[in-house]
């Protein structure tokens, strides 16, 4: 009986070795160079850890050739594509980076000084001034402080900073940091995918939930925006982000035309990205399944729809796939725990603070509630804890030896304090709190969106999570959920076809 | 003559009807109690040796916004009649201030038991199952002067759900009427608890609810408000206080 049982593991073993072998053999990553003049097809495939990630051209194939998205505005050599490639999902993997370091040697304009680096004072050769993009794919945010007003005034603040540890210098460096010429602080962020962003600009309400102040409006059109765009939300709207992106990532010297924009703001507005199949499950969007999956969906579907409900939920049905094979099985499993399984949410600020109570027996879609992007249709930053102490991910979720910087907040006695940590708070990244100027909001980042997931490792806003397993094993731990090592296989295989 | 013994006992009823309700009155700052259930959790706070109700979990958009842990919470309500619910002494109505600073003392999160049951909710712990989200009746048809009060927690300017949405209204009021004027007025407050103590809003708030109400009337595209806040804090009644934590948005057309 043991001789079979070994008997149909090798068997088994072989059948997955030839299968992972035929996949590695056609694996397909395709890294765009910006002005490298490529036609994008309306559809489109590109491998993915656990599959195939499938990208939509809704309008049609694309010329990049002078298409200000594909083409350097700046000093530096970069385009927008060069942090969103299509292979990645619209952003990029620390995979995929340290790759491009291998074949260029460190000469791409992604690498830049300003921002690809972990300062711009640190000799650009070495890798190990990369090192914060090599391995976490995060790129460095400096952020004025205090915070800006539009026209350029100080905003009033609700607590001092300190740099309490700097391993990439510089928050300390007497050129770039706290104490510089112009008061800096760097944050080290991940880029968000630039597709199926009609999702993420949806929503918005003059006035927020959160905090019961005015929204940000469009500066154009004076109407309240989604506040969901960016990690801390500080770009209103697609427009001011791309002006941003240009000025700050690429190094423009001079604004781009209005045409450029306009361009930029069409391509990102009809790019679909979701993954479309799996390794050993085949196809995710065969007629029948889900109706929530791959790109096309993402195309048809209605932006701004609260999912959290029984009827409609988050990311659609996934019953068709009930007691099918083992892999659909599972997925199917993982959304009912994404929509189903309570737990205790506990301590997360802008959650439990704004009247739902602490704790609150709920589940992730409480939270995770925009029909199939599953960001928060309000807007969304919450602090999770994966950038404050005691809760944060360094160093149980990013094991190796931490090169995030740590700031002290101090809040002012007369300032409300954070809900849940009190007036002093440890933190690798403020959050919000670098724009708005408030204790409360300190640690709480913009939530971002689900799909594409497989392609784009690693998650949180800080990269401190190698693989979707670690994602779930933070929540696990953070909101003590107390998942079976079934339940977390399951969660993973939904995440990961989405 | 006749009028006097009539007035005297007016009197004495008004003064035993006050003590009445008094004496029902319960005000007091304490750490929260949840009591989880088989569906949602129930909300609690012990005073003076008793358990009492607070609420249970619900949505967003419900009246009754719990407590948390981690805080203490004022308790202002007034005992209801019947039967205890979760093993607490009813309180209805009751409003709830969470206080600022952080209290890690406040930390009790009781199992379910058998034989302790939340009331039914709206809402369950998973998905909401409701089609229609709206929460709220629409108001009756307004017209002419018209005030709004929006009503806070205690020492708190956070608009929660529902004073965001009495905002939202008197804005839309205001423009639907072309309002002449606008007056916001902003008020602090004390509250007298049980044990005799005063608890007083921190000087400055009054001003900070009305400017931020004006801010949210202007950006919500209101004209010609004005904006007035009373220095001193309202004394307290022992009954009424929570009431008294607002602003007002007085309409004229």
């Amino acid at each position: 009986m043991r001789r079979l049982g070994l008997i149909i593991s090798v068997f088994v073993f072989g059948i997955a070795l030839t299968l992972s072998a035929q996949y590695q053999s056609s694996f397909k990553l395709t890294w765009i160079e910006p002005g490298s003049g490529q036609i994008l097809p309306e559809v489109d495939s590109f491998d993915s850890v656990e599959g195939t990630l499938g990208v939509l051209n809704a309008s049609g194939p694309v010329n990049t050739d002078n298409h200000p998205f594909f083409t350097p505005l700046g000093t530096n050599g970069r385009a927008c594509v060069n942090c969103h490639q299509p292979t990645y999902a619209m952003s990029v993997s620390a995979a995929g980076l340290r790759e491009r370091w291998r074949l260029t040697e460190g000469k791409d304009p992604v690498f830049a000084a300003f921002d690809g680096s972990n300062c711009p004072g640190l000799a650009q050769d070495k890798e190990s001034s990369h090192s914060l993009l090599l391995k976490r794919g995060l790129f460095r945010i400096p952020l004025p402080w205090p915070p800006r007003n539009p026209d350029g005034s100080p905003k009033p603040v609700e607590f001092t900073i300190e740099v309490v540890r700097d391993p990439a210098g510089c928050n300390i460096s007497p050129e770039y940091g706290l104490k510089s010429a112009q008061p800096t602080i760097s944050v080290y962020r991940r880029p968000r995918p630039a597709a199926n962003l009609k999702y993420v600009i949806s929503g918005g309400q003059p006035i927020v939930l959160k905090t019961g102040t005015l929204a940000d409006v469009d500066p154009e059109t004076g109407k309240p925006v989604s506040m969901n765009l960016m990690s801390d939300a500080r770009e209103p709207t697609l427009k001011t982000q791309a002006l941003s992106a240009i000025m700050g990532h690429e190094q423009a010297r001079l604004a781009p035309s209005a045409q450029q924009i306009e361009k930029i703001i069409e391509f990102e507005s009809q790019v679909f990205a979701a993954q479309a199949a799996h390794i050993f499950g085949g196809s995710l969007v065969d007629p029948g399944g889900p109706a929530g999956l791959g790109p096309v969906a993402l195309r048809d579907h209605r932006a701004g729809v609260l999912g959290d409900n029984d009827y409609d939920p988050v990311f659609g049905s996934f019953d068709a796939w009930k007691g099918t094979d083992y892999y659909r099985s599972s997925v199917a499993r993982g959304a009912d725990i994404f929509m189903f399984r309570q737990f205790w949410l506990r301590d997360a600020a802008h959650i439990n603070s704004i009247g739902l109570g602490n704790p609150l027996k709920r589940t992730c879609a409480t939270c995770h509630n925009a029909q199939m992007s599953g960001q928060d249709l309000s807007a969304g930053w919450v602090d999770v804890g994966t950038t404050n102490y005691p809760t944060w991910t360094e160093p149980a979720t990013w094991a190796e030896s931490s090169e995030l910087p740590v700031f002290k907040i101090t809040c002012a006695r007369d300032a409300d304090p954070h809900p849940y940590l009190g007036r002093i708070i440890y933190t690798t990244d403020p959050g919000r709190a670098l724009i708005s100027g408030r204790c409360v909001d300190v640690g709480s980042i913009v939530m971002q969106q689900f799909r594409g997931l497989s392609a784009r490792a690693p998650y949180f806003a800080n990269g401190s999570a190698k693989t979707l397993r670690e994602v779930v094993d933070f929540y696990d731990r953070r909101f003590d959920m107390k998942l079976t090592d079934q339940e977390k296989e399951d969660l993973i295989n939904f995440l990961g076809s989405l | 003559m006749q009028w006097r013994r009539l007035r005297r006992s007016w009197c004495s009823y008004l003064f035993l009807a006050g003590a009445l309700a008094l004496a029902q009155q319960r005000s007091f700052v304490s750490c929260p109690i949840v009591r989880d259930t088989k569906t949602v959790p129930c909300f609690l706070a012990e005073y003076d040796g008793e358990l009492y109700y607070l609420g249970i979990q619900q949505d967003i958009t419900s009246e009754f916004h719990p407590p948390q842990l981690k805080h203490e919470v004022l308790v202002e309500g007034r005992i209801a009649e019947g039967p205890r619910v979760c093993g607490g002494v009813p309180l209805q109505p009751v409003s709830i201030s969470v206080l600022k600073e952080v209290n890690l003392a406040c930390n009790t999160l009781l199992p379910a038991e058998p034989g302790i049951e939340a009331p039914a909710a709206l809402r369950g712990a998973g998905p909401s199952s409701r089609r229609s989200e709206g929460g709220r009746a629409s108001r009756e048809t307004l017209s002419g002067r018209h005030e709004f009060e929006v009503l806070y927690a205690f020492n708190d300017d956070y608009l929660e759900y529902a004073s965001n949405l009495v905002v939202t209204e008197a804005a839309a009021y205001a423009k639907q009427v072309r309002a002449s004027k606008v007056n916001i007025a902003g008020y602090r407050a004390t509250t007298l608890l049980s044990n005799g103590d005063r608890l007083v809003e921190k000087a400055g708030l009054a001003e900070k609810r009305a400017q931020n109400v004006a801010t949210l009337l202007r950006g919500l595209g209101v004209s010609g408000v004005s904006v007035e806040w009373k220095t001193e804090a309202v004394p307290a009644d022992g009954r009424t206080d929570a009431s008294r934590r607002r602003v007002t948005i007085l309409v004229t057309p």
